[in-house]
């Protein structure tokens, strides 16, 4: 049927000989479809269909290490969850290194976004050292860290000895211990920061600048007049990503702290998976884990909001 | 008393005077500005006239002191300021994208500038709101640039430079985003604006009927040069070289080429692609020989269609283009177009033979090295 | 290739000062890898050796070492590991940018009624806790026989890449100009041909912007690696953390080596691509 491509291409109706289902999937009407379907297909599997399932998981009392059949207890795991104390307290810690790591991440990626705004000989370079830090592995990250925080061997008490005189133990307290994740996530992460907001620094017409040079505009003005407006959506772009991934931090503290001491440095991610894998409450598990995307899209909606109010406002 | 104010009036128009000396700009390799030489008073307005890639924006960026110059020197009100950045110029520059401070008001864009000059805020307002009423700004003080027609935001962009009390007003190609009846109407508002003010203006412009109508001179540039400095009149009727010539005018003169073939007088005779005709020739005409190239030029308009067989040329007409009062015929002749306008009455159709011939003192005569030869 | 957009030039002082900053940042990175070249007692040394006689040891020791209380050499399999996850986060970025490109130009030039819902909902798919879908994944994998394969967690992967994917390559796509594409359709080209000789060369900075983001991602990737690669399908980081968890104390070198080579691939891909790395942030995320 060497002739079912052309008169597909040409878009015209089938031939008069019948229904030719290849000729009709591949209709230029219907080619939105073919073209999208694939990755709907596997964004519906891997990610709705268990995200329905995780919601459906979480109206029943299923454990996974035991063979009972589950009862529907509607929403009983959403209530034992919300009034959890442990639960509220995951949050604050939660709340805590979110807060934190992302402003200093903004701080960081900002000065060194302005650092590299300019071309200078060897930048290439120093920009992929600057970049390094996101490349590695949480693991190798969490890891290392962790020899950094080592009270004998590790760099940073030995660092602080040579002022004190007494071996510095970073993650014995929960002070310390979340400042040593804190540290650790915003280190790894400020080069993300540093990037959008170079991306916006550069896309900021010149003769913008010139018109302020001319115009004999000190720095400060020059920056909230025309830098800022320019990277505000980006910076705002910056710190929604930052906070929902940093949100969902698990990685860093499992390997850091492993949650400890106690649990002071235990993230809400750390313990819904303690939640399903240790304890096997997977309902309730779920049900966590469905409050913390509720609290996520909310996030996301008032980024987008912000967005909205900004873009109207000029 | 009379004495100490002329003296003051000759220091002070020497102190705002733009003076340019061997101004040279060189990218690597490319020569963008070459030695340029070029004096602009108090209160002229200098027009710097070009096609694009001549060289009259960056002639003009050095000026402003956004590009620093590779040799040459500049002079800004008596002072030498060709190695000092911008801001300390105190110059006041329009650009062609207007570079409006989007995120402020137009009145604090146009209040931009004078912070930096350390005045009250009463003395700001007072100064803002002259300019918004000198340009017709009052209505839209409040608003963003965004919200602006482009007529309004050229017209803040403008505002911007004369709230200030600078050296002098540098324009990039202020009008060329604007529409044709929005160009009229501006050129006519800046003229006025920029006659009221004691201080040098320069600007640069690719648009000739822009130049000609507000420039108290021109400088027309072309690779880096300036082919010629002079009044829009002077430009017009006396081009000292062929490029100027078939730059300026539209439409576009005609350059014909010929071969000298005798000389009566001051006259000299001339083959054009084998018809001969006479033309008036002046006294730098004189060292031309018999049988040297020249070129001829003679404006559209300075050609009539004629009967007479002395000094004219015979072509064939090729296309006729009505343009409403006047028409415009395109002749060919051998391998040589003709331009020449009409009266709207004067109608020949296309394939016809017709003889034209030139006013006599508005040919334009041109030495093999495109150099003016003729009166 | 476009060189860098810059807000200008800036001399060598700017690079002195660069120069120092990103020695500092790049510091705890530094350590790792001359602690990758230190013997044990090096690697441990108070107060800290900077300088030393380096050793290779530990590279070869990444593959293939002495087992605990024996003299036997046998192969740790990290060669093994080292190829899973070149294999698995290649294949999964490679197939979410082809999927991605696909779907992308099909909502770009083919939309559909409720395009923007379907765009809607794959942008908040990429808002996702992981923690709120890995319960039911590690179920379903499990309930299907996927858990342990390759396509189980390829799969998996594509997915986490394509919702960036789809929503960095078509705001390429929409910024095209169609009138080389109408003008080609005039011409009687057919679509596939002015997808691949047309559309697809342009939108070459979104591809190597999505293929960076996408590789470190899943390249590092260790939650879902953790639950759902098998012995034969572990990736790097699950198999570093089993180092670090089974042994006596700590291998510093050893881990530091396999940090080191962990990274280089990652590395080298980035700095090819970091051109268009920052357009394609900046053409994805500006225009909004």
């Amino acid at each position: 049927m060497a002739a079912t491509d052309t008169t597909a291409e040409r878009g015209g109706a089938p031939a008069a000989r019948g229904f030719n289902p290849v000729a009709w999937a591949l209709a230029p009407e219907r080619r939105g479809g073919l073209l999208v379907a694939p990755a709907i297909i596997t964004l519906f599997v891997m990610n709705i269909f268990p995200l329905m399932w995780s919601l459906g998981l979480s109206f029943f009392n299923y454990r996974a290490n035991r063979l009972t059949v589950p009862d529907f207890v509607w929403f009983r795991n959403f209530e034992r969850v919300l009034t959890d104390d442990d639960v509220w307290e995951r949050f604050q810690t939660t709340a805590i290194v979110v807060g934190s790591s992302v402003a200093l991440q903004l701080v960081i990626g900002f000065a060194l976004a302005l650092l590299f705004a300019k071309s200078f000989p060897g930048r290439r370079i120093l920009l992929m050292l600057v970049l390094t830090p996101m490349m590695l592995s949480f693991v190798a990250v969490g890891v290392f860290f962790k020899l950094f925080y080592e009270p004998t061997f590790g760099l940073v008490s030995q660092a602080v000895a040579i002022f004190t005189g007494e071996p510095f133990v970073v993650l014995s307290t929960p002070t310390g211990a979340l400042i040593g994740i804190i540290v650790a996530d915003a280190w790894m992460w400020s080069p993300f920061v540093m990037l959008l907001v170079l991306a916006g620094l550069v896309s900021v017409p010149k003769y913008l600048y010139e018109a302020a040079e001319i115009d004999r505009a000190n720095w400060w003005r020059r920056f909230r007049t025309i830098t800022f407006p320019y990277i505000k959506g980006l910076l705002l772009l910056a710190v929604l990503f930052r906070t929902i991934e940093t949100f969902k931090l698990f990685d860093i503290v499992y390997l850091i702290t492993q949650g400890g001491p106690g649990s002071s440095t235990e993230t809400i991610a750390v313990y819904v998976y303690r939640m399903a894998f240790q304890y096997f409450r997977t309902s309730q598990a779920s049900a966590l884990a469905y409050i913390v995307l509720f609290v996520v899209i909310v996030l996301t909606s008032l980024y987008l909001y912000a967005v909205r109010r900004t873009s109207e406002a000029r | 008393m009379t004495a100490a104010m002329s003296e003051t009036t000759a220091a002070g128009a020497a102190a705002s005077e733009i003076r340019i000396e061997k101004l040279t700009k060189r990218f690597g390799n490319l020569v963008a500005v070459d030695a340029v030489d070029l004096t602009i008073g108090a209160g002229e307005v200098m027009c710097l006239l070009g096609p694009s890639g001549c060289g009259k924006t960056t002639t003009l960026r050095m000026v402003a002191g956004l590009e620093f110059a590779t040799e040459g020197a500049i002079w800004l009100g008596g002072r030498r300021v060709d190695h000092l950045p911008a801001r300390q110029r105190n110059v006041a520059m329009s650009f062609q994208f207007y570079a409006l401070y989007a995120s402020i008001s137009v009145a604090d864009n146009l209040a931009y500038p004078l912070h930096a000059e350390g005045l009250g805020r009463a003395e700001i307002e007072r100064r803002v709101k002259r300019v918004a009423e000198i340009l017709q700004l009052d209505r839209i003080m409040d608003r963003l640039p965004d919200q602006l027609s482009e007529g309004e935001k050229q017209r803040v962009a403008v505002g911007r430079s004369i709230v200030r009390d600078p050296t002098c007003f540098l324009f990039d190609e202020p009008l060329s985003r604007l529409d044709v009846q929005l160009r009229e109407q501006m050129r006519g508002e800046i003229k006025e604006v920029l006659s009221g003010l004691a201080k040098p203006s320069v600007i640069v412009t690719h648009d000739q009927l822009e130049a000609l109508s507000m420039a108290d001179r021109i400088a027309v540039m072309q690779a880096g040069i300036i082919e010629q400095v002079a009044t829009p009149h002077e430009i017009f009727a006396r081009p000292e070289n062929v490029f100027v010539a078939g730059f300026i005018g539209t439409p576009q003169m005609n350059l014909i080429p010929a071969t000298v073939t005798g000389r009566e007088g001051r006259r000299l005779r001339l083959d054009v692609a084998g018809q001969a005709i006479g033309v008036e020739a002046g006294a730098r005409a004189e060292g031309i020989a018999d049988g040297a190239s020249v070129t001829l030029g003679v404006r559209p308009r300075a050609f009539a269609l004629t009967d007479e067989t002395e000094d004219s040329l015979v072509a064939r007409v090729d296309i006729v283009e009505p343009m409403g009062a006047e028409t415009l015929l395109h002749l060919i002749e051998g391998d040589q177009d003709l331009r020449v306008v009409v009266p709207r009455t004067v109608r020949p159709s296309p394939g016809e033979q017709v003889r034209i011939r030139h006013a006599p003192d508005q040919a334009h005569l041109f030495d093999e090295t495109g150099r003016r030869v003729s009166a | 290739m476009a060189r860098f957009r810059t807000t200008g030039d800036a001399g060598w002082g700017r690079t002195a000062a660069a120069a120092v900053v990103s020695l500092i940042y790049f510091f705890p990175v530094l350590w790792i890898i001359l602690t990758a070249f230190k013997t044990r007692a090096d690697a441990l040394a108070v107060p800290a050796k900077f300088f030393f006689v380096p050793t290779l040891d530990n590279f070869v020791r990444v593959f293939s070492r002495a087992g605990v209380g024996s003299d036997q050499e046998f192969s740790t399999g990290f060669d093994l590991f080292f190829f899973n996850s070149i294999f698995i986060a290649g294949s999964s970025v490679i197939l979410a940018l082809i999927i991605g490109t696909l779907a992308a130009y099909g909502f770009s030039r083919h939309p559909l009624r409720g395009n923007d819902t379907y765009l809607f909902i794959i942008l908040t798919t990429r808002m996702l806790p992981p923690i709120v879908v890995i319960i039911p994944i590690f179920l379903m994998f499990r309930v299907t026989g996927l858990s342990g394969t390759y396509i189980g967690i390829i799969m998996l992967y594509t997915a986490f890449n394509l919702p960036f994917a789809i929503w960095m390559i078509k705001s390429f796509f929409d910024e095209l100009n169609r009138e080389v594409e109408d003008a080609a359709r005039l011409d009687g080209s057919t679509e596939p041909r002015v997808f691949r000789l047309i559309c697809l060369p342009q939108v070459k900075a979104g591809l190597a912007a999505t293929a960076v983001f996408a590789l470190i991602l899943t390249w590092n990737e260790f939650l879902f690696a953790l639950l759902l690669t098998g012995t034969e399908t572990r990736t790097v980081p699950v198999a570093m953390a089993r180092t670090i968890g089974g042994e006596i104390g700590v291998d510093w070198g050893l881990l530091a080596a396999i940090v080191c080579l962990f990274l280089i691939p990652v590395f080298v891909v980035t700095y090819a691509l970091q051109n268009q790395l920052l357009r394609g942030v900046t053409f994805g995320t500006v225009r909004r």
